[in-house]
């Protein structure tokens, strides 16, 4: 094997690109709070940039994509990165050294915990947040991560289609989301005082940066710089757009004025629903999946409001119905005319694919359900997960880090 | 065409479309409360 200078390349800058998706997701979460807790709305995200770039090079990566173990794990032999070196590794990426696969998919495992914090925004106890992300790393994201991307693991194995984390970032941080908001219970005064976002522009910013860093998610995921690559980026941008575009004519209609946050909303609802598919399906096929996700994630929300869960800041709605669509839609959309190395989807004559995709999707929600209640529970028992009524009245920022996000302004 | 394209022709129309039609409720304006006076920044001589 040989090492192509353009491929690892591309897969180093698709890494960077991944990388500030990150602190993009804390400004995008960050407007959407109230000012008194925006700062600590930023700090999860940050924090889980340096948490999980070292669980990932100590344990996370041989977890996940080390030799596998029953199909379901991947074993301890790569702990600390050992045997994980330069020479390319043939059964992920064969032109590029095995630490730039390694670090890519580092990114992968950083942004999907943080993710999940915006479901307990505005109220988790921080040391609560430290302990959870850490196991949650290890124990949900880094099992499901092998399942389907892992060489040998049970969902590759069987075949199903993942491009880029539909199940495995998207669907795993969505549906623990909804679990935690449901654990953890409602904000004081939830459904009695209105709260709205504190800084719209901040979130518009962080969903562009977010647009802008998905190119390296997606496009990156190709492991290389060649047609599958172009493909992966041209898909994306259009389901982001369509998916924009109908999120905002949908609560255009519902609501009678056409929503900016919605439309920043609509667009990362739209960059989720692509990401399983971006390495499969056509152009066509991503103006069908963005538009798919601007509804379904939209009624998501609705749905959500009417059983009144306080996922604060609507992760289950957008990554997890949105990331369930994608990977459904997969099924459905995946030709190999894109990817010669995949499998046609029902469209395109091959029904048993959509089987394939559900229980790939049944099995990361269930996991997801189970491991994030366990680790809720067991938190729980060293570190209460909330803070005090007093605490969550006064805001997170000056509570749990003694320092305000905007000097001289306390108060909301 | 195929049917995807069949679909994201349908798609594409029912989006362009909607605007034409969607009404439009401005939202009337309010005067602004502002909550916090700022005070002067002081330079000392």
């Amino acid at each position: 094997m040989k090492i192509d200078s353009g491929d690892t390349a591309w897969v180093l800058a698709a890494a960077a690109l991944v990388m500030l998706m990150t602190p993009a997701l804390g400004f995008f979460y960050g407007g959407l709070v109230r000012r008194k807790n925006v700062l600590s709305t930023i700090m999860h995200s940050f924090f889980i940039l340096c948490l999980i770039s070292v669980q990932w090079v100590l344990w996370g990566y041989s977890l996940a994509f080390g030799p596998d173990k029953g199909h379901i794990i991947g074993g301890l032999e790569w702990v600390g990165l050992n045997g994980v070196g330069f020479a390319p590794n043939a059964d992920y990426a064969p032109t590029i050294p095995h630490q730039a696969f390694m670090l890519f998919q580092m990114m992968f495992a950083v942004i999907t915990p943080a993710l999940i914090s915006g479901a307990f925004a505005e109220r988790q106890r921080f040391k609560a947040f430290v302990l959870f992300s850490l196991l949650w790393a290890t124990f949900v994201y880094d099992p499901i991560a092998h399942w389907v991307w892992g060489a040998g693991g049970w969902l590759h194995t069987l075949g199903a289609l993942d491009f880029a984390g539909g199940t495995v970032v998207h669907i795993s941080s969505g549906v623990s989301a909804l679990v935690a908001a449901l654990v953890l219970g409602r904000r004081l005064g939830f459904g009695k005082q209105k709260v709205e976002p504190h800084d719209a522009t901040m979130t518009v910013l962080g969903a562009a940066l977010l647009w802008f860093g998905w190119f390296g998610f997606n496009a990156g995921s190709a492991l290389g710089a060649g047609a599958l690559a172009t493909s992966a980026f041209v898909v994306t941008n259009t389901a982001a757009a369509m998916a924009a575009l109908t999120w905002m004519t949908v609560s255009w209609w519902h609501k009678k004025q056409p929503s900016v946050i919605g439309a920043a909303a609509g667009a990362v609802a739209g960059l989720v629903a692509i990401t399983p598919a971006s390495g499969f399906v056509n152009v066509m096929g991503a103006i069908v999946i963005g538009f798919g996700a601007g509804v379904v994630c939209y009624l998501a929300i609705q749905l959500r409001e009417r059983i009144k869960v306080d996922d604060a800041l609507d992760v289950w709605a957008v990554h997890g119905i949105g990331g369930t669509w994608g990977a459904l839609a997969t099924g459905l959309f995946a030709t190999v005319a894109i990817n010669s190395a995949a499998a046609n989807g029902l469209f395109y004559g091959n029904p048993k694919q959509a089987l394939i995709q559900l229980v790939a999707v049944g099995a990361v929600w269930g996991w997801s359900i189970l491991g994030t209640f366990v680790i809720l529970k067991v938190v729980n028992l060293f570190v209460p997960l909330r803070v005090h009524e007093d605490e969550e009245v006064l805001g997170l920022d000056l509570s749990q880090h003694g320092e305000p996000a905007y000097a001289g302004i306390h108060a909301n | 065409m195929d049917p995807t394209t069949i679909m994201a022709v349908v798609c594409s129309v029912v989006v362009f479309a909607g605007w034409l039609l969607l009404p439009h409720s401005p939202t009337t304006v309010k005067p602004v409360v502002v909550s916090e006076e700022r005070e002067p920044a002081r330079v000392s001589a």
